[in-house]
């Protein structure tokens, strides 16, 4: 019973997932179009309550204490439920709800009324928090199949459109290829080791075992394939075509949700399997890849970002640039993965709700027939409908980390722990990087508040929808919370970061 | 009894050739085929790596209760399926809109 109390967020959105699929396959009508049905919307209503609950019922477990949930240890190495877990728990319910309510807005307004696409969130979900969860080879790769199922299926959900469907084949088949590459790796420290659980692979690196070639090309191929999920540079083409060719919300939700779950994977390999002194170590160790592949990262996914004339993919490439600074974060995890850690958990966070926001204000932005996808789209918003510029701004501002914005303290921390870790010329590049980013974000508010559309230009017109709004202000809430009060939230992001460090 | 490392050879071909025809061939269907034969290299690992430690490393200390690398591919198996069962499905759409099933002339989205 006690183990049910352990797992209830797994189990609420597990559950949930089930129930919502059962609901739309008898509650619903068939709609006057073969295919469609008439009203989705109580379904976008369960999908997002089933989340926020599975957040609720994480952040309860978090207050109570897990370490004193008899039995809550007893699932290890599977699962391992500590407070690492329970954060990322929260942070992927909150990202899957507000991408829950974005569709609620969006899929009716462009005449994508099919049901499935809640359940399929509810089970990406799952499947990113069972990969947060996982301390053992065989549920990362359950976790992260799931997870990355849902996610091409999402990203191919708009049937009608060739953008929909090549972006999803294109995310298909180097997703498929990073697992399969993740999965060799696993079997070659199987190999190496005799161990399939991360802090037993974590061990025997630390004997003669972990020197070994085997180990050496296992761990190189774990590794390849989680930064293909975290969409590096140079692992990173599928991005940009994934997150333009999907639906929105899907795009918001891999931008958030999958995006983290993905980090989640990286933080428990490196400190559990690869957190011995010699592989943390600068000569012999990750540190200089992953400062290699955050640099790269963020420079190129900069330079191109301002040179894209879709705000959509913009946004898609500085989904890539954001990644590029949690590598920065990553790094530093060499000489004190706890700061690092809690940093990179903060960065999440922030990254999460402001990216979640931005996208959810593009989608506000367009109307059925013309989704707002263009600079030229959204020129004079600011004077034709100046709420939706202000929260668009809003997100801007914080994913371009100026204070008091949430982006700000997320940058300032995992900066703080890279100075700490010694890592100088990659902090002050990082640094140089955000500031040639800003230039991007700014770009869209010169075009809000400065510019006009053509004369006689077709623009999109702003949607108007409750369920948008509600994950707007949700997320704004949440940026000027983490930018204004960040004290509590860094303090829960360091007691998630404690455990995650130590196992 | 076949050396390991005889498997291990196989597996590590196999793993190459899946790799090398992913990278190189331009049609989906080849490339979703490449990556199954990817998947199954690292099946064969891990039951070959199994199967070796059953046999000389840890016969005394689990005496040969440990099953772990052949479970593991029974559910790679099952997690493979779940996947093709979608890469088809996205093969199929892009098909129906395209009458294409070749990655290099699915180029609507560039830059």
């Amino acid at each position: 019973m006690s183990i049910a109390l352990a797992l209830s967020p797994l189990l609420a959105v597990g559950l949930g997932a089930l129930l919502l699929m059962l609901v739309e396959a008898i509650g619903t009508k068939a709609g006057p179009v073969p295919g469609t049905f008439r009203d989705v919307r109580g379904l976008a209503v369960g999908a997002a309550s089933t989340l926020f609950a599975g957040g609720a019922f994480a952040g309860c477990v978090w207050m109570y204490g897990v370490e004193r949930i008899p039995g809550a240890a007893s699932l290890a190495p599977w699962l391992i439920l500590d407070p690492f877990t329970l954060f990322f728990d929260v942070l992927l319910c909150l990202g899957g709800a507000i991408a829950a309510l974005l569709a609620g807005g969006y899929m009716p307004e462009h005449g994508l009324e099919r049901g499935e696409f809640y359940a399929l969130i509810l089970f990406t979900t799952f499947g990113a928090m069972v990969l947060a969860a996982a301390g053992d080879a065989l549920t990362l790769f359950l976790g992260l199949e799931t997870m990355s199922i849902g996610a091409y299926a999402m990203t191919a959900f708009r049937r009608a459109s060739a953008r929909s469907a090549e972006g999803a084949l294109k995310y298909f088949l180097l997703g498929s290829f990073a697992a399969a590459i993740l999965l060799y790796g696993f079997a070659l420290l199987y190999g190496a080791t005799g161990h399939t659980d991360l802090a037993g692979i974590g061990s025997a690196a630390r004997q003669a075992a972990g020197r070994s070639p085997l180990f050496i090309l296992g761990a190189a191929f774990v590794l390849v394939g989680i930064v293909f999920k975290v969409s590096a540079v140079p692992f990173h083409a599928w991005t940009p075509d994934a997150y333009e060719g999907a639906p929105t919300p899907a795009t918001a939700y891999m931008a958030v949700a999958v995006k983290a779950g993905a980090f989640a994977m990286l933080l428990r390999v490196l400190t559990l399997s690869l957190g011995s002194p010699a592989w943390t170590s600068w000569a012999s160790g990750w540190p200089p890849v992953m400062a290699t592949l955050a640099l790269l990262t963020m420079t190129y996914a900069n330079l191109v970002a301002g040179r894209q004339e879709s705000v959509k993919r913009m946004l898609a490439y500085s989904s890539i640039a954001h990644a590029g600074y949690v590598l920065v974060g990553v790094t530093a995890m060499m000489r004190d993965p706890k700061q690092a850690v809690a940093g990179v958990l903060y960065y999440l966070v922030a990254y999460g709700v402001s990216t979640g926001g931005a996208f959810g204000a593009l989608i506000l932005c367009g109307s059925r027939g013309r989704e707002a996808v263009s600079y030229e789209d959204i020129a004079g918003l600011g004077k034709r409908n100046p709420a939706v510029a202000l929260a668009f701004s809003l997100f801007l501002v914080s994913l371009a980390g100026i204070p008091p914005m949430a982006g700000f303290f997320g940058k300032w921390l995992v900066f703080r722990a890279a100075i700490d870790a010694g890592l100088y010329k990659l902090t002050a590049l990082a640094f140089l990087n955000s500031v040639v980013g800003a230039y991007y974000y700014l770009r869209v508010l010169v075009y809000m508040y400065m510019r006009e559309p053509a004369a006689g230009a077709v623009t999109a017109a702003p949607m108007r929808s409750g369920f948008v709004v509600t994950a707007l202000v949700v997320s704004a809430v949440l940026v000027l919370a983490l930018g204004l009060t960040p004290t509590s939230y860094i303090d829960a992001a360091m007691s998630a970061a404690g455990v995650g460090a130590s196992g | 009894m076949i050396p390991l490392e005889y498997y291990v050879a196989l597996s590590a071909l196999l793993f190459v050739i899946g790799g090398v025809g992913f990278l190189v061939r331009r049609n989906a269907l080849v490339a979703l085929m490449s990556i199954e034969v990817m998947l199954n290299a690292a099946n064969l690992a891990l039951v070959a790596f199994n199967r070796w430690r059953f046999e000389h490393v840890d016969a005394r200390a689990y005496a040969g209760q440990d099953h772990t690398g052949q479970v593991f591919a029974f559910f790679v198996i099952a997690a493979e399926a779940a996947e093709v069962a979608v890469g088809l499905a996205i093969v199929l759409s892009l098909y129906r809109l395209r009458r294409t099933v070749r990655t290099d002339e699915a180029d609507l989205l560039k830059n």
